[in-house]
């Protein structure tokens, strides 16, 4: 209780246990999913390779993350656009 | 470089196997040593958690060993500390992927790229500690002051003298108020049935926790006596062989002490 109020009174401040519980949440979602690290960098090295097609990119920025909501996970790609390439790809 | 394989093991399970590893690696690194850590636990990984590192692994030891990839593409480099590389294990495989000779080989490119390289050891005898032993030079066994720790810190001993390693011991969670009270193994009791030479003492501190929490380095945190204990390890490692092993201390001793010298009673 007294715990409780001196978190209060500190401003509601993210222990340390809340850190561990957020961290614990994505590392289990790749356990849970079994994607081998092979699996996750051919997929990392696809992608890089299909958007460099159309976009200029970061490729040492690219990051592939894999989140999870209440029913679902879902894949977030995240890249620094550099430049469009001009014209088509083909 | 000729670098110095150390292999952290114990037998036992849950005593501060992996803590210790990325205590005194993280320790080494900042002595300005270039120093590897490898999860040797293929199949059950912790050690990327521990060191805040699990969202950057792409290649792992296994990739590594078997030439999937260079070992610089599966060293992952610290976030905070820079000469500290992470080689992580395998998720996905299971122990029996590696074996030995393709260790002892391994050893040798690793020897060449680091200073130190710290193997952390699965808890068991099997084939994961036959792995992590296989091309270390030196070992350090981890023990804590219970019954069944020390009697496996004793098996783990005679197969380590069985491979020519001598090892040394690391005495992790000592509680001072309860070894004052009779109620905990002392370190001078360890070493007396182990009969071993002693490389650190380090006590029980909340601090451990909140390190694998947050995933920054317990040598980082100011005020921790158990990072200032690892520290004090990784200083003896690197040569300092006669700093002074500090026994861990209760507060309450402390002012007696203090008390007595002034002539406080007892």
């Amino acid at each position: 209780m007294f715990n409780g109020l001196f978190r209060k009174v500190r401003g509601n401040k993210t222990g340390s246990g809340e850190i561990a519980k957020q961290r614990l949440k994505f590392a289990l979602i790749y356990d849970k999913l079994e994607i081998s690290d092979d699996t996750l960098r051919n997929l990392h090295r696809d992608m890089v390779e299909v958007i460099s097609r159309y976009f200029e990119i970061d490729q040492a920025a690219f990051r592939l993350d894999i989140h999870r909501s209440d029913d679902f996970s879902s894949l977030v790609v995240n890249t620094p656009i550099l430049s469009a390439k001009r014209g088509s790809p083909d | 470089m000729d670098g110095r394989i150390i292999v952290i093991t114990s037998g036992k399970g849950g005593v501060g196997k992996t803590t210790a590893t990325a205590s005194i690696g993280a320790a080494l690194a900042l002595q300005r040593k270039r120093v590897a850590v490898i999860d040797m636990d293929i199949g059950l990984r912790n050690l990327d958690v521990v060191m805040g590192l699990e969202n950057r692994i792409i290649f792992n030891v296994v990739d590594a060993v078997k030439g999937k990839c260079k070992l610089k593409q599966a060293a992952i480099k610290d976030r905070r500390i820079d000469d500290l590389f992470l080689i992580p294990a395998s998720q996905s495989d299971n122990k029996n992927v590696l074996s030995p000779k393709d260790m002892v080989q391994f050893g040798e490119k690793l020897r060449r790229e680091f200073d130190f390289v710290l193997m952390d050891c699965p808890a068991g005898i099997e084939r994961g500690f036959e792995n992590s032993v296989a091309a270390a030079d030196e070992a350090v066994v981890v023990c804590t002051p219970e019954v069944s720790s020390v009697r496996d810190a004793d098996r783990v001993i005679g197969l380590l003298y069985a491979r020519s390693i001598t090892p040394k011991l690391v005495v992790n969670r000592i509680i001072p108020e309860m070894v004052e009270k009779g109620d905990m193994l002392s370190h001078v009791d360890m070493v007396d049935v182990l009969s071993i030479e002693l490389v650190g003492l380090v006590p029980m501190d909340d601090h451990v926790l909140i390190s694998t929490n947050t995933g920054i380095p317990l040598v980082l945190q100011k005020k921790s006596k158990a990072g200032e204990a690892f520290q004090r390890i990784a200083m003896r490692i690197n040569g300092a062989t006669d700093l002074p092993i500090e026994v861990p201390q209760s507060q309450d001793r402390f002012w007696k002490k203090i008390g007595s010298k002034l002539g406080l009673g007892k």
